[in-house]
């Protein structure tokens, strides 16, 4: 068939079966192809917590748990002191902030957004640390009851913030689903919040039976309070203070008595004022390389946060006729007016700069997240409302005199209810100014919102947060919405 | 021992016994002739003759003096001769002739080049069921081209081919048969050689050390396609309707180009070397506003005062001075080749640099193949292709950025009245004091935007002709390849430049770049069945393919001054991105040929399952079918009409990570947390699926003189994946869905005329047009959206919205009293109307000259660099009519005056050769040199333009899903020139 030796060789059958059986064989090891199973290395996967979690992921989940209530708490105080009027946002780079917020009417889309959707993603990430902690390998039962009594404290932290956010709109509850089930149904403004203190006796119930250690590291903030049974005092303080906003918000008659309960059972304390006043659980921030930085303090030469003049003019005097020390503590005159929209900034808030000099920001300062200065506030409250109006009075002195260094009030158990209010959210906002949006929420608690200042005709004076857009989009509904 | 003879020898029996037939068919009949070119007596070396109807095996090749020898059985026959370029022709042998003179066509259109339709099945284009554009390599090397792609432009139909800037070393995409998909992969499929090829952009940190608002998509990154020598390549065909990409399933539904290199040839070793020298220079650059002393000082005040001593008019034009690079550029190129029948090599080695019109800006390649053939008896054939390839360049400081370190806003800041080039003795440049912190000229001199990619790609094909009868063969095709390449890019913005010395963290350096690795085999089956009157050829196989890319990036900031080093810096911050993708394919295909191989009907049915699927089980189904008719004769003698109708489906898999749920890991006490993220992952995530029906009449009358191809395409692509936004309560801000439709259509011409046709004289003509709508018919919902990148705020943006063209541009119109409309409209559309091109080649005995011209009618491209100039008063047209017009525009907020028509013809390659007689090589050059050619070339040398700015090609973006013709400052287009010249051996 050929002539050259060559092509015999290479035409012989043998040399063609060699051939034809290592195309086989190295078709058969190329068809070992590979698994096709293949995992995102770029990033931990839900599944590390869903599938076969493990001790030491799960403890990485509480810092991931931590983190996300650090997350918005930046938004939520500029944005609860824009409504409440602690102060305005005169950096005139965003129409919005002396537009929509000041002026309104409320934007759908607006930013305020992100005080829900933040508190709604760390619930998702609470839930599924919940659903891993009783799978989870390597972990004792009281470990689990300690895990579980700090997750859902803040689980319940974050519906109770949700639903005060939002107020009689009421907010969506059974949210532990999958992404492709029907949008969870909104429950009302009460219903809202009495899940959220259940939650928190629950939590409480497993705190208690969580033994002596966390099994994973707690979070910067919490010193003192970094055991489970310390943790359980955090755990009554919130509690008591969600319970004195359900008893003014939703008018909650029971709850003033749960209430007293729960503060007696934190860490509220008169011994050691006024140096234990700042007691408490602090949103703690750090200047290190990657840590989340304090996002309010800022130089006296930033135009960003003002404080509200009628903050300056409201304050009581001392004895010597000077302001209220938590004044002259929290606020710093900027030397210069700054008039954007005609809304007016002359003081800026310096309460986390720079101890040693207010005009420098300081991104390491703490921001409370709760103390003894303000569970005081929150005594006096419960007390006058469970027939111990002296004992009231007697808390706020305590607050007046050792944070204020102010004379004790003129208010005595005879006083009428108004006038004792008045007192306490006076005594509220200077101790718990540009930390939490207490003048807007305490103005809603007592119907006060419209008493609010209003140095522009035609600016609104909101009663409570929308609901954001796509919360609406998703249930087929035109925004703005009220799904209830 | 025994029992292992007995098997070896019953396998032997096994094989000898399935040879029987093709022995008995072997009979003694010897035929011989020669093959000259038509009308001449040149020789045409390496035609394959083969008995028409005969096994595959009996074919021979010609000698370099046009003769061959081939065994052929007794009676009348036909023989059958096929050449690259020429078309293929059959002769009649009666049974008393045993020599025979064959007389080739040249084949100016290519209707004789088989096409890929299969794994390892090809077709003639002349009978073709679907259109498949084909070039061949002469017409993508004859003029120096930075990569593969721009040689294509006008070239061919069914595409859109962009320059996404003028910086040297690439970057240009190209889209066949419009935009299928939003969030999918967006770029066509490249098969070198069988080897799956990367054609990733990976950005260099440009876009970081500019600050620019997307800094990786605006980063003027190169796709790797530029790593390909275009001399190396025989052929490219771009396969761009469903049915004929569907072969390669759910990879290929934005198209599929194949590109084939040159294999050697028996005969003894020919070397063939190329020289060119040649130069870049800019193809257009912007004038600039010329300010007096009075309006300069109204603008700047009294500090511009200074620049009006002694001359009342200073003008420096700022582009010049930047863009002034005027040095040599060159290609050297040798290439060897030849072998036995049994042994054939190509080996090239190429070396090129091409130097930018910016300062300090250019870009080089080497790159060395080595194509083997060898065949190992009748049965076995072995082709290996291997080359390595290093890429770097130095593409210069463009595009966006927002800290005046690009030119584009730097010359647009900084009035004309001011010299870059003002020094200070110690040859440092004077500080800026008027208009912004930044000086262009310094920038090209310390800065350094730096890339180099080294890239091996090689592949081995088996093939064994396992069983041939004289009507039947079976044919196994084994292939596999590996193409792995490492980028690596180097920025530094070093201190002293001055719009680093104000900022926080000045002196910036980034090492970024990017490893990739392809690799995929496959086995297939060829069985075909040729009783005589009709035939049928079954295929079928297995494929495997493996994808990985890891890219990454260290940044550095605050460095310590005159250090590059990424350690050198107090801030340091480094990413890291690893996408690997598997894919298994099962596929099956028939095809019948009946008629005499006038009616082809070809169904096909391509399985495959991915990991980059929800379900990685999965396997989901590609199937095609496809028919064409050719009527022969109906316009004289000659003369075919084919009709074609073909239906196919193919995919766009998911993009890797797009069905996880990533958690997210924020940092708190010094340890990092997980949460769980808020984009959730689609865990049934499936491929987009295009369906497509083309159908077409091509044909060629007189003679072959005139061929045409007209196509008509219609295609959806359903299950898009699409990006929702879930309740927020559900703790997700987006999830990925498959849903919704887009619609592309569009009509395809290609037109060939050969005018004259002489032995002396020889003209073709060829032209194409391409053109194609598109809408976005459903969004399963969705309101409309901005994708990513879609452009800057209300400065003019793609919208995705049902009912409109997924290309549509949206801002606010400008109304005629000056003030902006209220809502968002369509102000443009960044598709353009059509896309022409005209190619003329003239030979006239030693001389050959080629031109070819590139038409795009309408589209939209966005002058944000006119933009920039207004908003800096420093625009030519300043205080004119159409500069106050247009300037209405810029104060009401109306982005309208900025979209402009983006029409243009560029004049894009053309080229004028001598084949240099050989009694002066004789002259010139000593022994040895057979052929001498010399050549002058050029590319982009000219346009015809309305547009306003520099160039209408361009994308700031980059390469993306849906084209955004947004102009913000880039790389300015250039011309170039060449010498060349080609010595054979």
């Amino acid at each position: 068939m050929t002539s050259t030796t060559e092509v015999t060789r290479f035409s012989s059958p043998r040399f063609r079966m060699v051939l034809g059986s290592a195309i086989v064989a190295g078709v058969l090891s190329l068809g070992a192809c590979g698994d096709f199973d293949v995992l995102n290395t770029n990033a931990p996967t839900v599944e590390t917590l869903t599938g076969a979690p493990t001790r030491t992921i799960l403890a990485r989940a509480a810092t991931g748990i931590f983190s996300q209530a650090f997350n918005d708490i930046g938004t939520e105080i500029q944005f609860y002191a824009l409504y409440g009027r602690e102060g305005y946002n005169l950096l005139g780079n965003d129409p919005r902030e002396t537009g929509e917020q000041i002026r309104g009417p409320a934007d759908p889309t607006g930013r305020h957004s992100g005080i829900w959707t933040g508190p709604y993603a760390a619930i998702r990430t609470i839930n599924t640390y919940l659903a891993a902690l009783p799978v989870a390998s390597g972990m004792s039962e009281t470990e689990v009851r300690a895990s579980q009594g700090f997750a859902k404290t803040l689980k319940a932290w974050h519906i109770h913030r949700l639903a005060v956010r939002t107020g009689a709109l009421g907010i969506p509850l059974d949210v532990d689903r999958s992404i492709n089930d029907e949008p969870a149904p909104f429950v009302s403004f009460a219903a809202a919040m009495e899940a959220a203190s259940a939650l928190m006796d629950e939590a409480a119930a497993d705190l208690a039976a969580g033994g002596s250690a966390f099994p994973f590291t707690v979070a910067p903030g919490f010193t003192g309070f970094s055991t489970p049974s310390t943790f359980l005092l955090f755990n009554r303080a919130l509690a008591a203070k969600m319970l004195v906003r359900r008893a003014t918000f939703v008018n909650c008659a029971a709850c003033w008595a749960q209430a007293s309960t729960a503060i007696n059972a934190s860490f509220i304390t008169t011994a050691g004022l006024p140096g234990s006043l700042s007691t408490g659980v602090n949103y703690a921030y750090s200047t290190a390389a990657g840590e989340p930085t304090n996002p309010v303090s800022e130089p006296l030469t930033n135009n960003r946060l003002w404080v509200h003049p009628s903050i300056l003019s409201g304050a009581q005097l001392k004895a010597n006729g000077s302001a209220d020390d938590r004044l002259t503590r929290k606020v710093t005159a900027a030397g210069r007016t700054v008039n954007l929209n005609d809304l007016i900034g002359t003081h800026k808030p310096t309460l986390y700069n720079s101890a040693a000099n207010p005009a420098l920001a300081n991104l390491g300062a703490p921001i409370p997240w709760i103390n003894n200065e303000e569970l005081l506030l929150l005594r006096a409250e419960i007390r006058w409302n469970t027939g111990n109006k002296a004992g009231a009075i007697d808390d706020l002195n305590l607050v007046r005199v050792n944070s204020g260094g102010l004379a004790p009030t003129t208010l005595t158990a005879a006083s009428a209810d108004a006038a004792f209010v008045t007192e306490l959210l006076y005594n509220r906002l200077y101790s718990l100014m540009w930390a939490q949006g207490t003048r807007w929420i305490d103005a809603r608690r007592y119907g006060r919102t419209q008493q609010l200042p209003q140095d522009r005709t035609g600016d609104t004076r909101y009663e409570n947060m929308i609901v954001p857009a796509g919360e609406c989009t998703a249930r087929g509904l035109e925004a703005p919405c009220t799904p209830l | 021992m025994r029992s292992r003879v007995q098997w070896r020898a019953g396998i032997g029996t096994l094989i000898a016994l399935l040879m029987v037939p093709a022995m008995l068919a072997a009979q003694d009949r010897r035929i011989s002739g020669r093959v000259t070119r038509s009308g001449t007596d040149t020789p045409i070396p390496f035609v394959v003759v083969s008995v028409v109807g005969g096994a595959a095996t009996s074919q021979v090749r010609s000698d370099e003096d046009g003769r061959f020898n081939i065994t052929a059985p007794a009676g009348d026959i036909r023989l059958a001769a096929r050449a690259l370029g020429y078309a293929r022709t059959e002769v009649a042998v009666p049974a008393s002739s045993n020599t025979v003179n064959i007389s080739m066509q040249q084949d100016v259109f290519n209707l004789s080049e088989v096409v890929v339709t299969g794994q390892a099945t090809t077709i003639e284009r002349r009978s073709a069921p679907t259109s498949i554009a084909y070039v061949s390599g002469e017409d993508v090397s004859k003029v120096s081209s930075p990569t593969v792609l721009n040689a294509l432009t006008g070239k061919i139909t069914g595409v859109n081919l962009q320059t996404n800037s003028g910086a040297p070393g690439g970057g240009i995409q190209m889209q066949i048969r419009g935009n299928t998909t939003i969030l999918g992969g967006f770029d066509p499929l490249y098969v070198v050689d069988g080897v799956i090829y990367s054609n990733a952009s990976i950005p260099s940190g440009r876009g970081l050390a500019n600050n620019a608002a997307s800094a990786t998509l605006e980063a003027d990154a190169v796709n790797r396609i530029a790593d390909l020598n275009p001399n190396d390549i025989a052929s490219i065909e771009v396969l761009k309707g469903a049915a004929a990409s569907s072969i390669y399933g759910s990879k290929a539904s934005n198209g599929v180009v194949v590109i084939t290199t040159t294999r050697g040839q028996a005969g003894t070793p020919r070397v063939n070397i190329t020289q060119r020298f040649g130069m870049f220079t800019p193809l257009n650059l912007l004038e600039e506003r010329r300010w007096t002393a009075d309006s300069a000082i109204a603008r700047f005040g009294q500090n511009a005062a200074p620049f009006f001593d002694g001359n009342s008019n200073p003008y420096f034009s700022q582009m010049e001075q930047v863009y002034g690079q005027r040095d040599l550029s060159y290609e050297t190129i040798a290439d060897l080749s030849g072998g036995t029948n049994t042994t054939r090599y190509f080996i090239s080695a190429s070396t090129k640099r091409d130097e930018g019109i910016e300062r300090n800006t250019g870009a080089g390649r080497q790159s060395l193949r080595v194509n083997v053939d060898q065949d190992l008896g009748e049965k076995f054939d072995l082709r290996v292709s291997s080359v390595y390839a290093r890429n770097e360049n130095d593409r210069g400081w463009n595009n966006n950025c927002n800290n005046y370190g690009c030119h584009g806003y730097a010359i647009a800041y900084i009035p004309s009245f001011i010299n870059f080039d003002r020094r200070n003795a110690d040859g440092t440049f004077i500080a800026p004091t008027i208009g912004v912190q930044s000086n262009p000229l310094q920038l090209t001199e310390l800065g350094v935007n730096h890339e180099e990619t080294n890239r091996f790609t090689g592949g081995a094909t088996v093939g064994w002709d396992a069983w041939t009868t004289e009507s039947q063969s079976l044919r196994l095709v084994a292939g596999g390849g590996l193409d792995v390449f490492n980028q690596s890019n180097d920025v530094w913005s070093p201190n002293d430049l001055f719009f680093e010395v104000p900022v926080a963290l000045p002196g910036e350096s980034i090492e970024s770049g990017g490893r990739s690795r392809f690799f995929n085999w496959n086995v297939n089956g060829v069985h075909t069945w040729n009783p005589g009157s009709w035939s049928a050829s079954t295929s079928f196989g297995l494929q495997y393919e493996d994808r990985r890319l890891n890219t990454f990036q260290i940044r550095t900031q605050n460095l310590l001054p005159g250090q590059r080093n990424v350690n050198q810096g107090t801030n340091i911050t480094a990413a890291e991105a690893l996408n690997e993708e598997r894919t298994l394919a099962l596929y099956g295909q028939e095809e019948f040929r009946l008629f005499d191989d006038r009616l082809l009907l070809q169904a096909g049915l391509r399985a495959e399952r991915s990991s980059v699927n929800g379900d990685i089980d999965k396997y989901f189904i590609f199937p095609k079918i496809a028919g064409s008719y050719r009527f022969l004769d109906l316009l004289g003698e000659g003369s075919e009409i084919k009709l074609r109708l073909a239906y196919g489906e193919t995919g766009n898999q998911p993009l890797f990570g797009q069905k996880f749920t990533t958690l997210g890991t924020p940092q708190l006490g010094g340890q990092q947390g997980v949460t769980v993220g808020t984009a959730a992952g689609f865990d049934n995530v499936q491929p987009e699926r295009l369906k497509e029906i083309e159908g077409g009449i091509d044909g060629n009358a007189m003679n072959g003189k005139l061929t045409w191809e007209f196509t008509l395409f219609d295609r959806n692509t359903t299950n898009l994946l699409l990006s929702r936004v879930p309740a927020p309560s559900s703790g997700f801000n987006t999830q990925v869905f498959n849903g919704g439709k887009l619609k592309n259509q569009g009509l395809e011409i290609g037109l060939g005329y050969t005018p004259i046709q002489t032995s002396d004289l020889q003209w073709v003509s060829r032209a194409t047009y391409t053109k194609y709508t598109n809408e976005v018919v459903d969004l399963a919902g969705l309101p409309a959206f901005f994708p990513t990148a879609s452009g800057f705020g209300n400065l003019g943006r793609t919208r995705i919205e049902v009912g409109k063209p997924i290309t549509q541009l949206v801002g606010f119109p400008l109304n005629e009293d000056g003030t902006r409309g209220r809502t968002l409209e369509q102000l443009g559309n960044t598709n353009p109307d059509f896309r022409a091109g005209f190619v003329n080649d003239i030979t006239y005995k030693r001389l050959a000259f080629n031109v070819v011209f590139d038409w795009q009618q309408g589209g939209s491209v966005i002058n944000l660099t006119r933009y920039l100039q207004d908003d800096a008063r420093t625009s030519e047209d300043w205080g004119t009519p159409e500069g106050i017009a247009r300037y209405r525009g810029y104060t009401s907020g109306s982005i309208e005056p900025y979209i402009e028509d983006a029409t243009f013809i560029k004049l894009r390659e053309i080229n004028l050769a001598l084949d240099v007689p050989q009694r002066f090589i004789g002259s010139i050059m000593r022994a040895g040199v057979e052929t001498m050619r010399i050549s002058l070339s050029g590319r982009n040398l000219w346009m015809l333009t309305d547009y306003s700015g520099l160039d209408p090609e361009v994308a700031n973006f980059g390469a993306a899903a849906i084209r955004n013709n947004l102009d913000i400052g880039a790389y300015p287009p250039s011309r170039s020139f060449f010498f060349n010249i080609t010595l054979g051996f």
